[in-house]
């Protein structure tokens, strides 16, 4: 299997530069040919994300008034007003919990459905609907509805609590509870996308491979250990990758449930930007809270890719 | 390849050409209805899918009706309200046609006016909260109302002058009040019985409402609930007649300091604190609808809400219990104070031409007409701005129908006009807002003594207005 | 499998279902409850006297169908879409030699991380000098190519033996011949959770279509949601049965999309 080719490194063994046909009947370069398919992507990209950060990084440096014009250079000013607010540490440390309440626990609980749904060979189409439902669900609606369930005095959770003699617990109104019920959320809407990626990879492993190690004998821990689990790396690396850029992005939830509180308990970066930018109108210090985000989830996607990417298993 | 392809034969899987063709057509029929933008002519009321180009009903053959856009952010039950007296307004006025946008919440719409000021797709007439006044007069967007009172001598004698107050910045009303409403207390009048207090006395004071939460809470049950929400720390402060920043409330002069961690704030904070402490008030968090729905319910048995609630909570309550009102609380030893008018009003924006701020200005005469504004009052709990409005055989039934209004238009008349009572403007008034909450919460949960709680908040609000000042050039 | 491993899974499936299943199910239940049911003091989760008053109430509030004709034409133009830019995109990451690759591929990747925050407005005022305010393609256009899906697709193809894609350009194909006939079917998992995550994120967005649209019959469905709650007093049962009606066509949509996932996956498409 020539698989670690094509992990995004150069390999000198491959016909690079061989110029082949293309459908259109012109004669393109390996390279051209790559241009052409992702033109389209490109251009998008150019024009609705490319330019806009542009613009940020222009806005960063600028003192802005309350409709968001630029009204003086600052130079790097903005960037010092958020490195030394007083709650930026304290932001940075709840994005980083509210990042370890929600990514490992949503691959995790997908990672066990999916494969539970992978063995069973009766009801699985009705199995894999179900948990695939909360991917129907918005951000928005997803608040609303928990919003109704973590209601301390007439909401479900703490009614079927009290069954077993336990709670009342203040599901968003204790600093103690709040960031554990907002990642409850998140967990429960992130479920859904996590667990098709995990099944759709599950559903490409060969049917031999696992036929085969089931006459051999191997329990279901060692098919999940050793077949399904490295087989399926490529998905969870994807998972992880993706779900730590949308945890740290993440804000809907809280706005609507908790509103960065109580006691700022709850308060994660991002939120703080989505303030900054949509309710104060400071673009200045907004864009330079963006730009610093940028950076971060930069800086650690790239550090999952050297570190993780080598475990993966491609084909 | 005949050989590759037979091998590989997938069914039913998309080719690219079947995908060009799909886009091809999507993006197609995602050609405009008609050349120039948002000159669809149907009022929103949903009219959807009504053709653009249609002709005006009325036989004005070679005059088109002046088009005024209007953006809102009044939904539900508020949002067919609007759409009522703006259906009203057009069948009336065949020279006007007035276009309701619903724009989102109040921080959404505001969001997307900011973008659109100094396009062609900036409204004529917008709504906007009333914390979001200060940035509205310093956008040196808007045309203030007093302009048009003016030039047309329109007679404001009538209107609420505790409503006109909120809005009249140096002797000038700048935006028209629509939607109009402030706290008060409710109560289960079925759990006072019970707990053999007197329900048609419900407490004034803080001292009065601590006893009565006490005597109310067992089996389960708490005597009160209140959000912690900014909006009514701002109200008890007006209650007891204290400024919130100074400057008379930024109405003296651009404000440049909040005054939050004054007596006041500790006073009402440790009131609230005790009831928290004694077990007799429940904390639900920042939330009013988390309060609602524990007051519908009959787990707690008073609390804190806008006058705008009022219909939802009796919905809501339906048969199970009486519900009755009382003024917002206050310290027994308070000085004269009152409420401040909370809501939205309407701000004129100033780049249109001449014929079409006409136009909108005689959309706000129709809406604050006595006629509309009992018609709104009725659909919506909102006061009407006008005294006059009460005369009107609807809003005498309705008084009927929920004789609980009484006490919020009485508290609305009781309530002195003074710097306090117009209450505060200042530009980072949301923020303001959310850093009270955050102090609220921190002296009530006991992790800050009072005092610190509220000198620490008072000190960033502090810092958050002069940067805004700065920003504004003052 | 051992009866020990059966209960296992049967359990685990259980609790698991529990979980994600209990706030829809309660979702569906309130939706039929009237709104003093609701709080009657005991909550319960099933309506002891259902009605449909509250999906009256919610398509009286809002126009829902007009939005859910809207958001279904805009999430299927953007998903046929993405799933063109992504494989073809990806296609070059994962098959093709050009300098700088690994390098684009980080570039393609960033755009993920720039906060939305930032574009909102530069992107809304680019919808105001094109003129694309109130129309379909404002909505669309911007999100007819996604780093997302370049990504999610890139893994897939890298599972695909390279023997294939060797054996097609042995056979003298053209790399557009390659991705149509040989990369894309065999790829058709990936391809189909993109095409679902796509249409779902799409039917799910709120702000932009929001801050794009002043016309009421150019609007989509999460901001019919919005309109059925209101400042002063919501009525969560209507809001409920609204995001019922909104969820409907999405939840069919996903059963539709993962019954092709099913049907001849493990069987045919990738044994060569």
């Amino acid at each position: 299997m020539p698989g670690n080719d094509r992990t995004g490194r150069p390999n000198a063994a491959t016909i690079a530069g061989k110029s082949k046909r293309v459908g259109l009947g012109l004669r393109l370069g390996e390279a051209g040919t790559a241009f052409l398919f992702l033109l389209p992507s490109l251009v998008i990209f150019a024009a609705f994300w490319f330019y806009p950060l542009a613009a940020s990084i222009v806005l960063s440096l600028h003192l802005t008034d309350p409709r968001g014009r630029m009204t003086a250079f600052v130079g790097l000013e903005n960037f010092r007003t958020v490195l030394t607010d007083p709650y930026f540490l304290e932001s940075l440390k709840t994005t980083a919990l509210f990042t370890l309440f929600t990514v490992p626990p949503t691959i995790g609980l997908a990672l066990l459905a999916a494969f539970f749904t992978h063995v069973i060979r009766r009801g699985k189409g009705a199995v894999r609907w179900m948990f695939a439902l909360p991917m129907a669900f918005s951000v928005g609606t997803a608040s609303v509805v928990w919003g109704l369930l973590f209601n301390p005095s007439v909401g479900l959770l703490n009614a079927l609590l009290g069954r077993f003699g336990l709670g009342p617990v203040f599901w968003l109104s204790e600093p103690g509870w709040a960031l554990f019920s907002v990642s409850l959320v998140t967990v429960w809407l992130g479920f859904g996308f996590a667990y098709v990626v995990l099944l759709g990879g599950m559903a490409t492993i060969p049917v031999e491979i696992e036929e085969s190690a089931r006459l051999d004998g191997a329990g279901l821990g060692t098919r999940f250990f050793r077949i399904v689990l490295p087989l399926v790396s490529p998905q969870l690396f994807f998972l992880a990758v993706v779900s730590v850029i949308g945890a740290l992005q993440a804000f809907g939830q809280i706005h609507l449930l908790t509103q960065g509180g109580p006691m700022n308990a709850t308060n994660v970066y991002v939120y703080n930007l989505y303030l900054e930018a949509f309710r104060n109108y400071r673009f200045g210090t907004a864009s330079a809270m963006a730009l610093l985000l940028f950076g971060l989830v930069l800086g650690l996607t790239l550090l999952q890719f050297r570190r993780l990417e080598r475990r993966v298993h491609y084909r | 390849m005949p050989r590759l392809w037979s091998v590989l034969r997938v069914r039913r899987s998309l080719t690219l050409a079947g995908w060009a063709v799909l886009i091809a057509a999507l993006v197609g029929c995602g050609a405009k209805p008609t050349g120039t933008s948002g000159d669809a002519s149907s009022t929103g009321s949903g009219g959807a899918g009504a053709p653009a180009s249609e002709a005006p009903t009325t036989g004005a053959a070679d005059k088109k009706p002046i088009e005024i856009v209007w953006w809102h952010a009044m939904s539900g039950p508020l949002g067919e309200a609007v759409n009522a007296l703006v259906d009203e307004f057009n069948k009336t006025h065949s020279d006007i046609q007035v276009k309701a946008v619903f724009q989102g919440n109040y921080d959404e719409e505001l969001t997307k006016l900011k973008a659109a000021l100094g396009t062609k797709n900036a409204p004529h007439l917008v709504q906007v909260y009333e914390i979001g006044s200060r940035f509205m007069l310093d956008s040196g967007a808007v045309e203030p109302m007093q302009t048009w009172i003016d030039r047309d001598h329109f007679d404001t004698s009538d209107f609420e002058e505790n409503i006109l107050g909120y809005y009249t910045f140096d002797g000038k009303l700048y935006s028209m009040p629509f939607n109009t409403s402030n706290p008060i207390l409710y109560y289960n009048k079925n759990l006072f019985r019970e707990a053999g207090l007197d329900p048609d006395k419900p407490p004034r004071t803080f001292e009065e409402v601590a006893a009565a939460a006490k005597k109310l809470t067992k089996d389960g049950r708490y005597g009160a609930s209140f959000a912690i929400y900014g909006w009514f720390m701002e109200q008890f402060f007006a209650n007891q007649g204290a400024l919130l920043v100074n400057n008379g409330n930024g109405r003296d002069g651009l404000a440049t300091e909040s005054l939050l961690n004054d007596e006041a704030g500790v006073k009402t904070l440790t009131w609230w604190k005790g009831m928290i402490d004694d077990g007799s008030m429940l904390n639900l968090g920042r939330k009013t609808s988390d309060t609602q729905q524990a007051f519908a319910a009959g787990k707690v048995a008073m609390t804190l809400d806008s006058t705008a609630a009022l219909r939802g909570i009796l919905n809501a309550v339906g048969d199970k219990f009486e519900v009755g009102t009382g003024f917002l609380p206050r310290p027994a030893d308070a000085k004269d104070g009152g409420v401040i008018i909370g809501g939205a009003s309407l701000w004129m924006l100033k780049d249109k031409p001449e014929e079409e701020k006409k136009a909108a200005w005689e959309f706000i005469k129709f809406v604050v007409s006595p006629t509309m504004q009992a018609l709104w009052h009725v659909k919506t709990g909102y006061f009407p701005v006008t005294k006059a409005a009460y005369d009107e055989a609807i809003v005498q039934e309705n008084m009927q129908k929920y004789p609980q209004f009484k006490t919020a238009v009485d508290q609305l008349h009781a309530t002195k006009l003074s710097r306090a009572t117009q209450g505060a403007v200042i530009g980072v008034f949301p923020e303001a807002r959310q850093i009270t909450e955050r102090a609220m919460e921190e002296a009530l949960s006991g992790k800050k003594p009072i005092q610190a709680a509220l000198d620490q908040a008072a000190k960033e609000i502090t810092e958050k207005i002069q940067q805004y000042n700065r920003s504004i050039g003052k | 499998m051992t009866n020990a491993e059966r209960l296992v899974v049967g359990t685990g499936l259980l609790a698991l279902l529990g979980f994600v299943l209990f706030p829809i199910v309660f979702t569906v239940a309130t939706s039929l409850m009237s709104p003093e049911e609701m709080l009657s003091g005991h909550p319960h989760l099933l309506p002891e006297q259902p009605t449909l008053a509250n999906y009256a109430r919610a398509l009286a509030g809002a126009p829902l169908l007009r939005f859910i004709e809207n958001s279904f034409l805009v999430s299927a133009a953007v998903t046929a879409g993405q799933l063109v830019t992504a494989s073809l995109a990806a296609y070059a990451f994962v098959f093709l030699r050009f300098p700088g690759r690994t390098a684009f591929f980080f570039i393609v990747l960033a755009t993920m991380m720039i906060p939305w925050e930032v574009t909102l407005i530069p992107n809304y005022l680019t919808m105001v000098r094109l003129d694309w305010l109130d129309t379909y393609q404002g909505l669309i256009v911007p999100f007819l190519a996604g780093a997302f899906g370049i990504f999610l697709l890139r893994q897939a193809f890298l599972q695909i033996p390279m023997e294939v894609v060797e054996a097609a350009k042995i056979d003298g194909a053209s790399h557009f011949w390659t991705f149509a006939r040989v990369v894309v079917p065999m790829a058709r998992p990936g391809l189909l959770t993109l095409g679902a995550y796509t249409f779902l994120t799409t039917w799910n967005m709120y702000l932009w279509p929001l801050i794009l649209t002043n016309d009421e019959a150019m609007r989509t469905v999460q901001i019919g949601v919005g309109m059925l709650m209101f400042q002063e007093f919501t009525e969560w049962n209507t809001v409920l049965a609204g995001i019922v009606i909104v969820l409907l066509p999405s939840v069919i949509a996903l059963a539709l999309g993962l019954r092709f996932l099913i049907g001849g996956l493990g069987a045919g498409a990738l044994k060569g």
